[in-house]
């Protein structure tokens, strides 16, 4: 595949342009669509059309100039359909590209699509807004029944692990599909509910799109530092500002001023505080690939540790079976290190007894910058887990 | 007098992650990333005003043949008190690496028939995109990283190399290859995002060596 470049300097050459338009035979995919005189018109042309297409234009003394050689060799299939959707908003949750990586606006259009396409399985609710007045949405999953037992997941806390946001946004679609062909999930939200922030961390989000993709914290600024940001996964009222999170505000594990101090924090905290019912709660993060429970502040064992161990070993072995993937399961602070103020800590405190971080992949090769193409199988195999610690909830509410 | 160790436990972790790096260090190149594929076992002995050394056995795979997988023991002590002293590392290989001179040798004579010196930046790309032409690049980088992870190492940190910044070629009147790197190296522990310099040599025969590194002062502050 070759890409051209036309910049049409007179009607008739912008009209043999347009020509091209109409000859669907070709399979021409116009990077560049024809807007008017002056204005660059490129075209992806397939190998077996270059000759007819670059004949039709050299026949009307139309220059061109081959801007990409080889597209094959210089973009690989992921950056192209990237490139494609983002272009245009996809118009159902079946033509929406679940192997790419999204900005902001097309994972909240996602969401939408979603809503609009299931109106009696999902709705949308915003819990709050974040620092720079994002809104915070979360996605519930319910077939019925008055504030049913719940199970609620969040990805993206922190902005720069990209795999998360894109494996909520696949589970959204899974839960969806799954009650539709009435099989995995479906018999769990027979009796409950599911609550799915994909976006927990907006602000952040944005700026791993525009500024620093290595941004991990919110966006506020607290008086007293030119440094911007709180870690929300030191935010929490558990162990808050102990050993295991930092004061300082220019470090990416500071805690804040005080806990729940960021929106996005605050927002969960009042919701799950409100509800009053919710069974299990799963923060998902990455790199590291590891399924950890409580606690991290504290070497004191969670007094569910035997249960939690064992939920832990199914939830792995489960995820293992489909790739293969290994994960080293434990407490956050044996396993991986101390950590005050952390999410799960806060809601098993809470008496939510299922409280879960998954570590999704890799080990360290590519860390945050995991390959597009690796996002359906993380998400597939993720699923498998978080299937086993919901249907563990389910079949042992308390 | 060595005590077992849990392999989920982050104490085996940190050290088989410095063990890594030393290997990548010496046994990676632009045709070979190797990456742990299993812990399988830990223990750690104290040494009287020595340090703390544990002996890993680890199970490595070829980044760009995950089918193909090599045992190897290794021994990493931790100096006492001193933060500036490197760990000593020791590794043992059982068995083969698959052989890397052919693409060695294609990638030395792509590089030196370059005519403008070769630039990069941002590998892999924000979707985890590295070019085919930039992986060796990416694989080198991961050798420089190796050594700076080794070198730098303490029981309460564990590196991984997090992005290549940015990457310069430099030409030589001899017969290595010069690549200054920037590269991003993500703390576990800490979460920081540390940018470093490091200056790569590298021959076909020779294999790689750092010749100079400087961690980069500053801080996004935001």
């Amino acid at each position: 595949h070759q890409v051209l470049r036309v910049v049409p300097k007179s009607d008739e050459e912008l009209q043999k342009v347009q020509e091209l338009q109409g000859l669907e035979h070709l399979q021409l995919d116009f990077w560049l669509a024809p807007r008017g005189l002056g204005f660059p018109v490129d075209i992806r042309v397939p190998f077996s059309s270059l000759q007819p297409v670059k004949a039709h234009l050299e026949a009307s003394g139309v220059s061109y100039s081959i801007m990409i050689e080889d597209v094959q060799a210089l973009v690989d299939e992921e950056q192209t359909q990237m490139l494609r959707s983002s272009r245009q908003l996809p118009l159902t949750t079946n033509t929406f590209n679940y192997k790419a990586y999204h900005t902001l606006d097309e994972i909240y259009n996602f969401m939408d699509l979603l809503v609009a396409e299931n109106p009696n399985l999902v709705s949308k609710l915003e819990i709050g807004r974040s620092t720079e007045n994002r809104p915070l949405y979360v996605l519930k999953f319910s077939t019925g029944g008055t504030n049913r037992p719940a199970v609620w997941i969040d990805t993206g806390i922190h902005s720069r692990e990209w795999v998360t946001q894109a494996s909520g946004v696949w589970f959204a679609k899974k839960i969806v599909q799954d009650h539709t062909n009435n099989e995995g999930v479906a018999s769990i939200l027979e009796t409950m509910d599911i609550f799915l922030e994909i976006v927990t961390n907006p602000d952040g989000f944005a700026f791993t799109h525009t500024k620093n993709r290595m941004w991990r914290k919110t966006r506020s600024k607290h008086s007293g530092s030119i440094c911007v940001g709180v870690d929300p996964n030191r935010n929490w009222d558990a162990g808050f500002g102990e050993a295991g999170a930092s004061s300082n505000p220019c470090t990416e594990t500071y805690h804040g001023p005080y806990a729940n101090s960021e929106p996005e924090v605050k927002s969960i905290v009042d919701f799950v505080k409100s509800h009053g019912n919710i069974k299990a709660f799963i923060s998902i993060h990455s790199y590291s690939q590891l399924l950890l429970y409580p606690y991290g502040y504290t070497e004191t064992p969670a007094a569910d540790q035997q249960e939690l161990h064992e939920v832990s070993a199914k939830a792995v072995a489960a995820l293992s079976s489909l790739y293969g993937t290994k994960y080293t399961y434990g407490s956050i602070i044996t396993t991986i290190y101390k950590a005050s103020g952390s999410t799960i800590d806060w809601t098993y405190n809470q008496g939510i007894k299922y409280s879960f971080t998954f570590e999704l992949r890799d080990t360290g090769f590519y860390g945050f910058l995991l390959p597009a193409k690796q996002i359906v199988p993380t998400a597939e195999e993720t699923w498998l887990g978080l299937k086993v610690i919901m249907e563990h909830a389910r079949d042992n509410l308390y | 007098r060595a005590m077992e160790l849990p392999t989920s436990h982050f104490p085996a972790a940190r050290a088989a992650a410095v063990a890594l790096g030393y290997l990548r260090y010496l046994r990676g190149g632009p045709g070979r990333g190797l990456d742990l594929r299993e812990l399988r076992r830990a223990r750690r002995q104290d040494v009287d005003d020595v340090g703390h050394k544990y002996y890993l056995e680890l199970e490595l795979e070829d980044v760009l043949d995950k089918d193909r997988t090599v045992n190897c023991t290794a021994e990493v002590l931790y100096h006492l008190g001193s933060k500036s002293r490197a760990p000593d590392v020791q590794v043992t290989v059982q068995g083969e690496l698959r052989s890397t001179e052919e693409a060695d040798q294609e990638f030395y004579h792509r590089i030196r028939s370059l005519e403008k010196e070769l630039v990069a930046e941002n590998i892999p790309d924000s979707h985890g995109n590295v070019p085919p032409a930039l992986q060796p690049i990416h694989l080198l980088a991961g050798v420089a990283s190796g050594y700076l992870i080794w070198q730098n190492s303490t029981e309460n940190t564990k590196f991984h190399l997090a992005r290549v910044k940015h990457v310069k070629q430099v030409k030589r009147s001899d017969e290595d290859l010069q690549f200054d790197y920037v590269v991003l190296l993500h703390e576990m522990v800490s979460q920081e995002v540390i940018p470093w310099e490091v200056t790569v040599l590298w021959h076909p025969q020779r294999g790689a060596r750092v010749s100079r590194d400087q961690r980069q002062p500053g801080h996004t502050l935001g």
